[in-house]
């Protein structure tokens, strides 16, 4: 497809937003302003946050979704319209459900205020198999990663260790790049 | 003991390979549920009418205090203080219609229970399963007290306390104390404790879900002991009136029995109690200072004290009624709890239907209005509002309703229709509309019912295990 080299597309880790393990969500999203002023000139680029243990490991991934996923009301009653489906109710049942509760939760303004406090931990996501990827893969294999897992981006390895963070956006952008060369060629 | 122990080992193993998806392990709950020097200490017995088949296997199993009646084999099972009653079974000749389909049954139906255990369980009704239609089998299961299996052919599965699986084939489930299942087929599922659901696909969906904190007062079961709570401590607070007639081997009736009602010898009746034409008293229900009106009927298991019914009204398997007064035609469900008291009576309307495993326990006078539909837990007026509609009114939705802990989809014409239907059949099968000719019932045929008693091993290796027993006409 052509000789883009992961190492090529993607953010160094110290670009990128971290936060160490037992920071608040608040924290992390603090720093993910901040690496948007300090590296990045494109709005949208970083979209999400990595989690570092003492020795500077990267141990997961908070992502947009996971932010929002904490914001949704935590009580018994979550569990009962999760165990809707299981109980043959509708989907668009389900879906009406959850809508009827957060309209009935307390406003938007209140749940980002406690969401603030709670712990990175709880929500961000460990790297799971196939969101690993060498940093020497190319472009092709990156795309395949991408397409199969449904990720928004890749952890790049050197040796093992996290080096930084391959985004859907750049991946994206090599591809379209690609495209109007062949379409010249052509 | 040795063979027993072997036995239940057995069956254990043979449950838990079935429910190893859903990582559950039944060895804590049922190991020590039943000392098995239990099993020694109760004869089993069966019943002989002109009216139902005639035809027990009953092998390497033990029985102690279970009732028989109708086609029934047991296989390497464990029964304890359980009615196997097979006086719904579907007969040669008789035609099972499911969907499009008009099967022709080709022989008598039986109950089929191999390598399972059953504690104080009613079986009863015939199978549902359009896929098993002349074997009601209960395969590698586990039911523990006052669990009801209703037309549920079973494989695989473990029953709660006082749960009740109803015209529902289940493989591969545990079934949590206290909890309602009519579903018509569902496999490894975990239902958890207390949910009362009623599911007929593309026509309605019916769940609720008895508060976990509050239902605990009322049962409450851990594994390495027997149930506890305030189901358990009424049960077993008369216990002994049970002792008597389970003992005596003749027994006249204590109260006045109309030629066209049914009073089995081995319900208890206490003093003040009042039987009218065509009802129906089950073996194992207690009656103190009870008035049934004329079609009323009280099922295994049921208990009404200091209560009147006024007529045609339903208590189904295992529904308590205490200090109430019930207008005409009202279902009590399956395991219901309805507990007034001497100054705080609590009256139900007619035409009105109590869900199966609804508890109402009140310390207040408390009226139900006529043709409401009733469920869930209620203590209080606020509860009632919460957990109650009239029919009329839930005849009207049509989509969805969520309503505290009910949560509806469908339509409620057809789920109020449908449970029109069964009372209707209930009742006819029970004889409720017997005029003396015609629509002959349970109450008019289990009259002339005697009783035989087997025994099991007294002592050596196979003690508390019943020899091979073959019966037949």
């Amino acid at each position: 497809m052509s000789d883009f080299l992961v190492k090529e597309l993607m953010v160094p880790l110290s670009e990128y937003a971290t936060v160490p393990e037992g920071s608040t969500l608040f924290d992390a999203v603090l720093a993910l302003e901040q690496v948007q002023v300090e590296f990045d000139h494109t709005k949208y680029k970083h979209r999400a946050v990595l989690i570092l243990d003492q020795d500077q490991r990267v141990i997961g991934k908070l992502g947009q979704l996971d932010v929002l996923r904490a914001l949704e009301p935590k009580n018994e009653n979550l569990g009962d319209i999760n165990a809707l489906s299981q109980y043959g109710f509708s989907s668009s049942f389900v879906r009406n459900v959850r809508k009827q509760r957060r309209l009935q939760a307390s406003p938007l303004k209140d749940i980002c205020s406690k969401a603030a406090k709670l712990k990175v931990d709880d929500f961000m996501q460990a790297p799971s198999e196939g969101e690993i990827i060498d940093q020497e893969a190319s472009l092709e294999i990156a795309v395949l990663q991408l397409v199969m897992g449904h990720h928004l981006s890749l952890l790049v390895t050197r040796a093992r260790k996290i080096v930084g963070i391959l985004c859907l956006t750049d991946v994206f952008a090599a591809v379209f790049h690609t495209m109007k060369e062949c379409e010249i060629i052509l | 003991m040795n063979e027993l122990e072997k036995l239940l080992d057995r069956i254990v193993q043979r449950i838990n390979i079935n429910l190893r998806e859903l990582d559950y392990d039944v060895s804590p709950f049922i190991k020590n549920l039943v000392p098995l020097n239990q099993m020694v200490k109760f004869y089993a017995f069966y019943g002989i009418t002109p009216h139902h088949p005639l035809n027990f296997e009953f092998r390497h199993s033990s029985l102690a205090g279970s009732y028989f009646l109708g086609k029934i084999r047991t296989g390497n099972s464990m029964l304890y203080k359980s009615d196997i009653r097979g006086d719904e079974l579907k007969q040669r000749g008789d035609v099972f219609r499911y969907q499009k389909f008009e099967i022709p049954i080709s022989r008598d139906e039986g109950i089929d229970i191999e390598d399972s255990f059953l504690v104080k369980t009613l079986v009863h009704n015939y199978s549902h399963d359009p896929e098993s239609l002349e074997k009601f089998f209960i395969k590698d299961t586990a039911s523990t007290h006052y669990a009801n299996i209703h037309g549920s052919p079973s494989d695989g599965c473990f029953l709660g306390p006082f749960a009740t699986v109803d015209l529902t084939t289940m493989r591969d489930c545990i079934i949590g104390a206290f909890s309602y299942v009519q579903a018509g087929e569902i496999g490894h599922l975990n239902v958890a404790p207390g949910t009362v659901w009623v599911r007929s696909p593309d026509a309605f969906n019916f769940l609720y879900r008895h508060p976990l904190d509050k239902l605990n007062r009322y049962v409450d079961f851990a594994a390495g002991r027997p149930p506890q709570g305030v189901f358990i401590d009424f049960v077993e607070g008369r216990k002994e009136d049970f002792r008597r007639v389970f003992d005596v081997v003749k027994l006249e009736p204590s109260v006045l029995v109309p030629s066209n009602a049914s009073l089995d010898r081995f319900a208890v009746i206490k003093p003040k109690t009042r039987i009218s034409e065509n009802v129906l008293v089950a073996q194992r229900a207690y009656l103190q200072n009870a008035w049934l009106g004329k079609g009323a009927n009280a099922q295994e298991n049921c208990y009404i004290v200091n209560s009147r019914l006024e007529g045609f009204d339903v208590t189904a398997h295992g529904a308590k009624i205490i200090e109430a007064d019930l207008g005409k035609n009202i279902f009590v469900g399956f395991n219901s709890f309805l507990r007034g008291g001497s100054e705080s009576r609590l009256t139900i309307g007619q035409e009105s239907i109590i869900m199966p495993h609804t508890i109402i326990d009140v310390n207040k006078p408390l009226t139900i209005p006529p043709g409401h539909l009733v469920w869930g837990l209620i203590t209080d007026p606020a509860d009632l509002e919460l957990n109650s509609m009239s029919l009329e009114d839930f005849s009207k939705i049509d989509g969805g309703l969520v309503h505290g802990n009910l949560s509806f989809e469908g339509h409620g014409a057809r789920f109020v229709s449908a449970f029109r239907d069964r009372i209707h059949h209930i009742l006819e099968a029970n004889g409720a509309y017997f005029d003396g000719t015609d629509k002959r019932g349970h109450a008019q045929k289990n009259q002339k019912i005697s009783f035989n008693t087997i025994q099991p091993y007294a002592d050596g290796d196979l003690q508390g295990l019943f020899p091979t027993i073959m019966i037949h006409p």
